[in-house]
């Protein structure tokens, strides 16, 4: 379930923001947060976040000199905590909370360290041991921000891009989540809801009129078409959530599931001698949207 | 009509679906808390009763009062329900019943009410409350 959702708006839909209990004191770096939920798993980033202040040069320098294992932040630590298994650049990333530093090169890819202890001070960087997670981390430019950012500026049902920022210089990674729904269908068990079903809407504008939903299979998915088409649901997936049971996914112009209208609307089929012969469409607040019943062919 | 409800009522219909832009589903964190990590559903306190589910008279909304009292005639079973919404982490919470009790989240939110409506329709069809679990987990997830 792959797809992109490129809205810029999404970077800053993550959480920013201060700790609401914590003591008036002005910091240089002040304390941030960055949160974000991508089907069902969250992800929460807490750093205290360093200023350029007037420096022209950032990496390199005494605030970050190369071959330093450096957090990504200032103060205590940056943290990443997930609460479920994750992978960030391939590498499996198990749910929990972690100190996160990175090893800074002149050129080339840095190293992203994930130290399972998180409660480390900036000066006191973790040794290398068998605990931490390790992985590289690809590095380049982009116009400058004064004030250290990580950000999600990409999110899919399924991951995002992860970005940490500061100056001109971004280092990003692609994180991807344990996707709570299979898209994919056996073939056998795909066959017996092959066909077209005479659909009756019992709700909104075409309440009565009689329609059709056409179930296919294609590339190892189950589809559901309504004719007349839908429009804005077009040719979707149609994904078992129980037996006999489904829910739509939409796809996007890319082919991909940009939406999952779980518990909008769900379909169950009802069986008459093995065979799936009619559905209902329920909304998530139970109503009965609609109905259908197999065509015979 | 297979279409989000939200969106025939406020616009009327697929046709200007295709010139606006697609209305945002109705989900839980619009009405209530952000969904996090779902737990287990629960198991029925033993001797619960529905003694307090609210009653007509204290609701928001009389046209809600059916659905109160279909869940008031079965508190043992909508208290082994798990709430979708995120109630789940409001303080004093314990099951799907909570939802029905006090400021009763029910009265605002499509979840707890959906939820709501899919266990006593399925009870009245003679399903066991595990079936009904099975049922809430496809549609509004485990």
């Amino acid at each position: 379930m792959r797809n992109r959702v490129p809205v810029a708006a999404l970077a800053f839909a993550t959480l920013l923001s201060l700790p609401s209990a914590s003591p008036a004191q002005i910091r240089a770096s002040e304390l941030g947060t960055v949160s974000q939920m991508i089907d069902g798993t969250r992800l929460t980033i807490t750093y205290s976040r360093p200023r350029i202040r007037g420096r022209t040069k950032l990496f390199g320098t005494s605030a970050a000199h190369w071959g330093e294992v450096w957090t990504p932040g200032a103060n205590w630590a940056t943290t990443l905590e997930v609460s479920k298994d994750v992978t960030i650049n391939d590498r499996r990333v198990p749910k929990g909370k972690y100190s996160v530093w990175m090893v800074l090169k002149e050129t080339g890819d840095w190293t992203t360290v994930l130290d399972p202890d998180f409660h480390r001070y900036h000066m006191n960087p973790p040794d290398s041991v068998a605990t931490q997670i390790r992985f590289p981390v690809h590095i380049d430019q982009a116009p400058s921000v004064d004030v250290l950012t990580w950000s999600l500026p990409e999110l899919t049902v399924s991951g995002a891009t992860l970005a940490m920022q500061w100056g001109t210089t971004r280092a990003t990674m692609k994180l991807s989540v344990q996707p709570t729904l299979t898209v994919a269908l056996a073939e056998g068990e795909a066959r017996p809801y092959l066909g077209r079903y005479r659909y009756t809407p019992l709700t909104g504008r075409d309440s009565g009129k009689v329609m059709a939903l056409i179930v296919s299979y294609e590339k190892g998915t189950l589809k559901g078409q309504f004719e007349p088409n839908v429009e804005w649901m077009g040719k979707f997936a149609m994904i078992r959530v129980a037996p006999d049971v489904f829910v739509p996914g939409l796809y996007d112009s890319h082919g991909e599931i940009y939406e999952v209208l779980r518990p909008d609307m769900v379909l169950t089929f009802a069986r008459v001698a093995g065979r799936p012969m009619s559905f209902e469409e329920r909304y998530e607040d139970d109503t009965l949207g609609g109905s259908g019943i197999r065509i015979p062919e | 009509m297979p279409n989000r409800r939200t969106f025939l009522s406020s616009f009327g219909g697929v046709v200007v679906g295709v010139m606006l832009p697609l209305p945002r589903r109705v989900v839980a964190s619009d009405h209530c808390h952000p969904a996090g990590v779902l737990g287990p559903h629960p198991t029925p306190r033993p001797g619960i009763t529905a003694a307090k589910v609210l009653t007509k008279a204290q609701l928001h909304d009389p046209k809600l009062a059916p659905l109160f009292d279909s869940i008031r005639d079965i508190p043992g079973v909508i208290d082994g329900i798990r709430c979708n919404c995120g109630c789940a982490s409001a303080e004093g919470f314990y099951s799907l019943l909570s939802c029905y009790e006090g400021d009763a989240m029910a009265q605002h939110c499509p979840i707890c009410q959906g939820q709501g409506k899919l266990a006593v329709r399925l009870h009245k069809q003679g399903k066991s409350l595990d079936e009904i679990r099975v049922a809430i987990d496809a549609q509004f997830g485990a």
